[in-house]
């Protein structure tokens, strides 16, 4: 099993940029500051890297999108508002190796020609911000960020900023919107942030994750970097699994590598000798897996597609054989009903309604028609909205009511 | 110029135009909601989803360019389901108080109920999200926020045309309601707006509401009388009563909007005595009662008398620039043409200059006349006089003795208003023989030799002529009660006294001789002075 | 009239000059003025509009989009406990009956001390490491009624 991300995770002392250079760190970057930006582009092309945020969109294309010599400046804005129910991977990456962070933006940032650059951290996560802003401050310290970018004429300022509680600020136009110190409403694409993001100016919008496997990239190697996984899921992906499992926690697989191996060896198995009753494999948003549906699947963007489900952002959570699935749903449910923005009708209305119908369902208030009304619901959500989070909702409703059906029959006929 | 085709109909739109507006432009309805022509786009409803050729979802057509080629259907299963989907969505925690809701009868909600929905609700009544009601938001606006589809119609406006920003989404999810920041009132002079933008019946007009069911109303297209801004509006009117005004679109003048001040001047209109019928002064000094026939014969008699025995020079005509076009054309017909009269003046107070001086930088001007570019395009500014105090002073000297004097108070009221007032009784109290015409009774009319009670503004047709120079047609919405006769009639009856050589039977007859003989109006066809009105060729 | 502190005016300013624009300031400034003032009340929505020139509703349009800014006062302790899926899987409940029964308050409530108060989240990025619950910039993480016991004395005698 390869290690890209979580190489020196456990080592001591690593948020310090003394320990971080010492292991390495930021050797990537002085080779990086040699080569032609495109060519490094180029080389992320290569590579086979896809945004790890959730939608697996291939990071050098996306970098390619940004138009050059507009007049405007390039921004680059770190995605670390991590929130996907499930998902906790790139907390860890920010928490205990804040410099390879900084290292794999400053390679994005020389790349794009972009001089200015954001870290949009959830605000939950204030106790991170602590260790990042001291990696930050040691970092402009020791010249790697500032005026002149380890000795070359490049200036680079990185920032971090801080979001204040909304879930919906994880995408990325309405992280721009919240950006630039708006309500954190999702925009009408065209036009796309890669020509009028930030400040109306082009932008790539990049995950903690993603940028985190760049350092490794420029020092090994594209051919290096896709040799790893599948065909079409190159490289390694972390997955933070929870629930019912004897181990949760961050790990670093191959792309690739069995679901079901990955629960049982990994993750420890299911604990106090219950059975595996279903999977949500990549955070809230993606349909659910039933125990019988993961056989055989495998942990990348086109097998768990294939299987029904999304890789999402890699947030795994395990449902053991005393699991409510309805009670599930209903949290989950909860959740988009919280976090929609109320922006778009279908979203803010749907979002609520299905929440309160399932509230119902489960106080024993409910109708035996309620159960075709969530799927309605559903069809009434799905691809209307002006971002996907509506269809985070329908995906887990619809897979839940579908495959569970009977677990909510037997509530509403009560 | 994209051509593409909408439900099989090959249409040509404008080049950057989104599918909702060429559709709209070439007679084709799309349901919506945040969609309004004059504020940016926002694409928040939803309800305006079409279905296009070679794109997997059913994208917006308020955000969706129009390219050429593009294959639109907004008449398919799946568009209508969609339409469908979004409006049981805004339905499920509205509170259907129709019954005791203004917007009843002009309700978006209710209007695409009766052609989309016609579904039963399927939410119970405990499950809606409660809202706030009635909350006062100053003079014109009341908001309910459960009745809210939040289009942000509204924000918008306040946002990007009066840049006030007072009215905001609060809240988050199906919880979130529009407001102002702890229910301030609306403090700017447009807030009126909002209410005619708002498709639902969150944002009720404070003016209106209650006062009548809208499907009684009849309308009647006009013109503001409030300024020389000259705002396309619509009156709606019932028994011979305005009920209120609201706009018509003009893209070249007002667009969508109209000012609080112009809104309301039908209070003003509404309120005062109005002179209810002739009046004479007798030999006692007192005016009394007499008829049209009688009036209209003396008032004629005496003028040609003075005009004959002390010449043209000794007799003015005071115009209003409140006065229709059709009217101030025949009161310098008659005047000049019967009486011989060459003295002409309108001016109050510098409204020739004032009439293109803006108030706001929205629509206001600071001449609060609605004719007064008209005044002058008809030749009724002297520059020997240059205004009512030389007029004046003129006739201290005595070189005037005799004036036909027209005055309306301006419906939307300044602090100088008193002064003209005092200005034009001082006027007629230098005179000998003075005729005055006139709407309302008030007190600077105490010493007219005669006084005509004449239609005001919305009680007779007539053109205005705005800051532009753009003819607008103003149509006769109610009658005046009394004894009272439009102004132009009045004229026209005393050129028909004079011996004019033209019967002149309509103010449309007017229109057209002025189209050949006023040099600015001329070419213009009366058809032209409706919808956005008519620049003069130049 | 409140204002910022000499402090937070310093802070004010570096906030200002991190960003090209100073719209995209607004966030950070009303987290700011949340830890000046414990919340963001119409008052201080009204500070920052004189201060930073967009009007008052504008700021509270925005602070009432983020649920980490608090729109009526909370305790010293704000304690958040995740109730999505990981968390409400291995005991959410439990850990919340054990906070109203320890602090004898519920969900919106403040200790008559201004100590404490509570409230539900959604997830906060512990689901490793579940229930979890957010206290200002420190995460407690498997979380137990007893552990809530403890956390709560120690907090109490912070």
């Amino acid at each position: 099993m390869n290690k890209i991300l979580l190489v020196n995770i456990e080592k001591p002392d690593q948020t310090t940029i003394a320990k971080y250079r010492e292991r390495g760190g930021y050797k990537a970057l002085e080779k990086a500051l040699a080569m032609e930006p495109a060519a490094i582009i180029d080389e992320v092309k290569t590579s086979g890297l896809r945004g790890r945020g959730g939608a697996g969109f291939p990071t050098g294309m996306k970098w390619g999108f940004v138009p050059r010599n507009t007049g405007k400046p390039t921004y680059l804005l770190c995605n670390a508002d991590e929130s996907e129910p499930g998902t906790f991977k790139d907390r860890i990456l920010m928490e205990r190796d804040p410099h390879l962070l900084i290292e794999g933006m400053a390679i994005a940032c020389f790349a794009l020609g972009c001089h200015l650059s954001y870290i949009y951290l959830r605000g939950e996560y204030e106790f991170i911000a602590h260790t990042l802003q001291r990696a930050l401050d040691e970092a402009y310290e020791a010249g790697i960020l500032g005026p002149s970018v380890m000795g070359k004429d490049f200036a680079l300022d990185l920032y971090l900023h801080l979001g204040q509680g909304a879930y919906i600020c994880g995408e990325e136009t309405s992280l721009i919107e919240s950006l630039e110190g708006y309500r954190g409403y999702p925009r009408i694409k065209p036009p796309f942030p890669a020509t009028h993001g930030f400040l109306a100016s082009p932008t790539v919008v990049n995950n903690v994750e993603t940028l985190c496997a760049l350092p490794w990239i420029i020092t090994n190697g594209a051919a290096a970097h896709a040799a790893i996984g599948t065909e079409k899921s190159k490289g390694t992906k972390l997955f933070s699994v929870s629930g019912h499992v004897n181990k949760p926690g961050v790990y670093e697989v191959d792309m690739g590598y069995p679901l079901l191996d990955f629960i049982n060896n990994e993750a420890g198995g299911i604990p106090n000798g219950r059975m595996l009753k279903a999977v949500i494999p990549g955070g809230s948003s993606v349909p659910v897996l039933t125990a019988a549906e993961c056989d055989g699947v495998l942990l990348d963007y086109e097998s768990l597609l294939k299987a029904g489900s999304m890789l999402g952002s890699g947030g795994m959570i395990v449902l053991d054989d005393s699991t409510k699935m309805p009670e599930v749903l209903s949290v989950i449910a909860d959740f988009y009903a919280h976090e929609s923005c109320g922006q778009c009708t279908p979203c803010r209305e749907g979002t609520g309604w299905a929440a309160k119908i399932l509230r119902n369902l489960i106080a024993g208030k409910g109708k035996r028609t309620d159960i075709d009304l969530l799927l309605k619901i559903a069809d009434m959500m799905e691809g209307k909205t002006i971002c996907p989070l509506a269809d985070a909702d329908v995906m887990p409703i619809r897979s839940f009511v579908t495959k569970f059906r009977s677990e909510f029959e037997a509530l509403s006929a009560n | 110029m994209p051509k593409f085709t909408i439900n099989g109909i090959e249409v040509e739109a404008k080049e950057g135009q989104t599918i909702i507006q060429a559709a709209m432009a070439a007679g084709f309805d799309i349901p919506h909601y945040c969609y309004h022509p004059d504020l940016p786009i926002d694409g928040n409803c939803r309800m305006c989803l079409v279905e296009v050729e070679k794109m997997p979802k059913l994208p917006p057509s308020c955000t969706t360019v129009v390219t050429e080629g593009m294959v639109v259907r907004t008449n398919t299963d799946r568009v209508r389901q969609s339409v469908q989907g979004v409006l049981e969505f805004l339905l499920i925690n509205h509170p259907v108080d129709c019954p005791v809701c203004d917007q009843a009868g002009e309700c978006r909600l209710q209007d695409y109920y009766m052609v989309y929905g016609l579904h039963t609700s399927e939410i119970p009544l405990e499950m809606k999200v409660r809202k706030r009601k009635v909350i006062d938001l100053g003079p014109m606006v009341v908001l309910d926020q459960e009745r809210c589809v939040l289009c942000s119609r509204c924000i918008r406006f306040f946002d990007n045309v009066t840049h006030t920003g007072e009215m905001q989404f609060f809240g988050r999810g199906d919880h979130v309601a529009i407001g102002t920041f702890e229910d301030r009132p609306l403090d700017n002079p447009y807030s009126g707006n909002v209410v005619d933008i708002c498709p639902v019946g969150a944002l009720t007009s404070r003016d209106f509401r209650f006062k009548c069911r809208v499907w009684f109303l009849h309308s009647t297209d006009s013109v503001c009388g409030g300024c020389s801004t000259g705002c396309n509006m619509r009156i709606d009117h019932r028994d011979g009563t305005i009920f209120r005004l609201l706009p018509r679109r003009n893209v070249e003048v007002n667009r969508s909007w109209l000012c609080d001040e112009g809104r309301l001047t039908y209070h003003e209109l509404a309120a005062g005595d109005r002179i209810s019928r002739p009046m004479m002064r007798g030999r006692d000094g007192m005016q009394a009662p007499v008829t049209w026939k009688e009036a209209l014969a003396s008032v004629n008699s005496r003028l040609k008398e003075i005009g004959a025995a002390s010449g043209g020079n000794s007799i003015i005509g005071f115009a209003s620039p409140s006065a229709t076009n059709e009217a101030l054309y025949l009161f310098k017909r008659y005047l000049n043409e019967q009486v011989g009269a060459s003295q002409f003046e309108f001016r109050l107070d510098c409204e020739d200059r004032k009439a293109t001086e803006k108030e706001d930088d929205i629509l206001r001007h600071v001449d609060k006349h609605p004719n007064s570019m008209g005044a002058i395009n008809l030749g009724l500014a002297s520059q020997e006089l240059g205004g009512i105090n030389g007029a004046i002073e003129a006739a201290r000297a005595g070189r005037i003795k005799a004036g036909v004097i027209v005055y309306y108070k301006p419906l939307v009221r300044r602090p100088g208003d008193a002064e003209a007032e005092a200005r034009v009784a001082e006027l007629i109290g230098s005179l000998e023989y003075s005729v005055v015409l006139a709407a309302h009774k008030a007190e600077w009319q105490r010493e007219a030799s005669a006084l005509l009670p004449v239609t005001a503004w919305s009680e007779e047709s007539g053109t205005y002529t705005n800051y532009q120079g753009r003819v607008q047609l103003a149509g006769k919405a109610v009658e005046p009660g009394g004894d009272i006769l439009p102004l132009w009639e009045v004229l026209a009856s005393l050129l028909y006294e004079g011996g004019d050589s033209v019967l002149w039977l309509s103010p449309d007859d007017v229109f057209r001789s002025m189209a050949e003989n006023i040099p600015a109006y001329r070419g213009i066809a009366l058809e032209q002075t409706r919808m956005l009105g008519a620049l003069p060729t130049a | 009239m409140i204002q910022f502190s000499e402090e937070a005016m310093r802070r004010y300013e570096t906030i200002l000059s991190h960003y090209p624009a100073k719209r995209a300031a607004l966030l950070p400034v009303l987290t700011l003025a949340q830890r000046e003032f414990g919340w963001i009340s119409q008052e201080v929505a009204d500070y920052l509009s004189e201060l930073m020139g967009y009007p008052p509703s504008d700021i509270l349009s925005v602070a009432t989009f983020y649920t980490m800014l608090h729109k009526k006062p909370v305790g010293k302790y704000h304690m958040e406990i995740c109730r999505n899926v990981s968390c409400w899987l291995m005991g959410t409940y439990p850990c919340v009956d054990e906070i109203k029964r320890q602090l004898k308050i519920d969900v919106g409530e403040i200790t008559a001390d201004g100590k404490f108060s509570w409230n539900l989240t959604e997830c906060l990025g512990s689901c490793g490491t579940a229930p979890a619950m957010q206290v200002g910039d420190r995460y407690y993480e498997n979380l137990t009624p007893t552990r809530i016991v403890e956390i709560i004395e120690k907090l109490a005698n912070e």
